[in-house]
């Protein structure tokens, strides 16, 4: 028994001690955290690929840690503090909450410690850049999308996401400005909200759709937009079960294996996405500019493309869809 | 027995705490043996550390509680609450989140006295009612809550204020762990709870009121539970349903790793706040060396099994 014990005792520190020698030592090398909400998410190996792409073009060091609890607030704070105290020269962070890590932040700044915050706002002043996907213009380019697929005239539903979330707020007021521009075309239901789960999205499109049949059941609207990856699919399956996926045209947001399967059976028209892969890169890329003294824009818009059946294949879109993550994440 | 065996028994377990506190100053970074990360680390044992205090007296009674987590959440949603919907001042609406979160474990204690059902059980189902009333009362989203002096408390100290040495938080913390390591080594209450734990039926014999002092116990954890729930709200600044989820198992190894029995009978306040420390250094550590998330949950696991193996070992020699 406690030969058993010492063993394992042995083998515990043993195990911690070669891990350390990952760990820098080079105290002269630039070293960045980059904090994510998670780590499990495909969303988030895109960026942690794009951020170790520019670690090594740029030669520092990063340090990729996310919460130990996914998308745990108090998880995410500690984290930062253990960084704080540990020293980092900067700190690249998609906060979990746009209230909850302004104490963190600015406690950073106060240590010395420089911050960009990417994927999601920060109501504070205390980070020196902000990357993230342009909302309002990911929300602009499908509404032009689905004016170019109606032909500028017909009537369409937006099943929004959720109120208070930043992010699809802008996509969906992104979405009703390009729209507007077409006075032929009419915005039937706009106030509907899909909420958290793919669960509720699936049912709060069956409510947004009952009442939009005509007296032969067919759907009375010719457009949808939905302005994230679960009321996309929460709609989806609401077309599915009731047959009218690929009667309406339907532009969502974000992908998933469902979703790129859904777009290339012609149910859903377009998806427009963001690019995490290039988050990640810009973000780190930002703050070590930052460090070198380099000026750097205070806000950094990391893209977005419409993806159709008919562009699905050309490489850029293909990588998007498909992120060769893989590559960068295994060659440490 | 021999003396310097005796020395051991008795601060074995401050010993492994700065065995590890040692191991990592060798193994991570520089920034781990700085007065800052030391000030950082108990700022970050405060929450499972008061939550502690109330689960070693459980522990200790032969009982469990699994609620704690969902009551932290309960009633750090409560604060944001009072605070932003019915605007009470500060102080005001943390002494009525800590009286709601309270009143669960007074139901708790009554369940588990009046009806028999084991704590387990009781506290379970407490623990999935606790979630959802808070996430009820919450909306299903994060309250936001006016920036007060309550989100001051468990912040690392500003230059200004640097005469209080540790946040005002980790005093209270402190304050509350010499208090309850005296009562449950020097009052009726402590001992009754102590001889519930090595055998009820001796204890109900011997005139103990076994199931008044139960409830109380209960009571107790769940109001220490909400006494961190108020430290979460001032870390988080918003009342957030969704946090700690499983926290109680940090808080159940803190107390566990401290020396405390499942069985009954056996722990110290003092174990248990060295197990929660235990706890975070490890944690604290492994972040700073920039492990994996994977590989800190095998080796967080891997050091609890064997701290509370160890320390079983050398009871059953002495």
């Amino acid at each position: 028994m406690r030969k058993i014990l010492s063993l394992l005792f042995i083998l515990s520190i043993a195990f911690l001690t070669s891990c350390s020698k990952q760990a820098p030592v080079d105290k002269s090398k630039i070293t960045i955290a980059v904090i994510p909400k998670g780590t499990t998410h495909e969303f988030w190996k895109s960026i942690h690929a794009g951020a170790v792409r520019a670690s090594q073009e740029l030669d520092v060091e990063i340090i990729w840690k996310g919460p130990l609890k996914e998308d745990d607030r108090e998880s995410q704070i500690t984290v930062v503090e253990d960084f704080i105290t540990r020293g980092v020269s900067g700190i690249v962070l998609a906060p979990l909450d746009n209230t909850a890590l302004r104490r963190p932040v600015s406690e950073a700044t106060r240590a010395g410690i420089s911050v960009v915050i990417i994927d999601s706002a920060l109501d504070s002043n205390d980070f020196v850049s902000f990357v993230s996907t342009d909302n309002y213009i990911g929300g602009q380019k499908a509404g032009e999308h689905l004016a170019k697929l109606l032909n500028g005239k017909g009537k369409i539903a937006v099943l929004r996401y959720q109120e208070g979330s930043a992010s699809t707020q802008q996509r969906e007021k992104g979405f009703l400005d390009a729209i507007a521009k077409y006075p032929d075309i009419q915005v039937v239901s706009a106030n509907q909200y899909g909420g958290a789960t793919t669960e509720t999205a699936y049912k709060a499109s069956e409510n947004l759709l009952a009442p939009l049949r005509n007296a032969d059941q067919a759907l009375s609207i010719d457009g949808i937009f939905t302005p994230n990856e679960s009321t996309t699919f929460g709609m989806l399956r609401a077309l599915q079960d009731n047959a009218f996926a690929g009667k309406v045209k339907f532009v969502g947001f974000d992908s998933s294996e469902m979703l790129v399967k859904a777009l290339k059976e012609g149910q859903i028209n377009a998806l427009i996405l963001q690019d995490p892969m290039n988050m990640g890169y810009l973000g780190v890329k930002t703050i070590v500019a930052h460090l070198r003294g380099e000026p750097i824009e205070k806000q950094i818009d990391t893209g977005s493309v419409v993806a159709a059946p008919e562009n699905m294949n050309d490489p850029h879109i293909d990588k998007l869809l498909n992120p060769d993550f893989a590559k960068w994440l295994t060659t440490k | 027995m021999n003396v310097p065996l005796k020395w051991l028994n008795r601060f074995g377990l401050l010993l492994a705490l700065l065995a590890i506190y040692l191991l990592f100053i060798f193994i991570a970074p520089s920034s781990f043996s700085t007065m800052r990360n030391l000030e950082t680390i108990a700022r970050q044992t405060v929450i499972v550390g008061i939550a502690a205090i109330g689960m070693t007296f459980v522990i200790i009674s032969g009982g469990i509680d699994l609620s704690v987590g969902s009551i932290v959440a309960f009633s750090s949603v409560f604060v944001a609450y009072f605070l932003s919907k019915t605007h009470f001042s500060p102080l005001p609406s943390a002494v009525c989140a800590v009286a709601v979160g309270s009143a669960i474990g007074l139901i708790s204690g009554f369940l588990i006295t009046r009806l028999k059902v084991v704590p387990f059980i009781v506290t379970l189902g407490m623990m999935l009612l606790c979630r959802g009333a808070a996430k009820g009362i919450a909306g299903e989203q994060k309250i936001n809550a006016p920036y007060t002096w309550l989100n001051e408390v468990l912040a690392s100290l500003p230059p200004e204020r640097s005469w209080m040495i540790l946040s005002p938080g980790v005093w209270i913390f402190i304050f509350l762990t010499l208090i309850f390591a005296f009562i449950l080594r020097y009052t009726v209450f402590g001992r009754a709870t102590v001889a519930i734990g090595s055998n009820e039926q001796t204890a109900r014999l011997c005139g103990i009121a076994v199931e008044r002092t139960k409830v109380i116990i209960y009571t107790l954890s769940a109001l220490f539970a909400s006494i961190a729930g108020v430290m979460q709200f001032s870390r988080l600044t918003v009342g957030d349903p969704t946090v700690a989820v499983g926290l109680e198992l940090d808080v159940i190894a803190a107390v566990v790793i401290g020396g405390a029995s499942l069985s009954g009978g056996q722990g110290t306040i003092f174990g248990s706040l060295i197990g929660a420390l235990i706890m975070t250094i490890i944690r604290s550590g492994c972040t700073q060396m920039g492990l994996e998330n994977w590989i800190q949950e095998i080796v967080t696991g891997a050091i609890i099994i064997t701290a509370v193996a160890l320390d079983r070992l050398r009871h059953r020699k002495s």
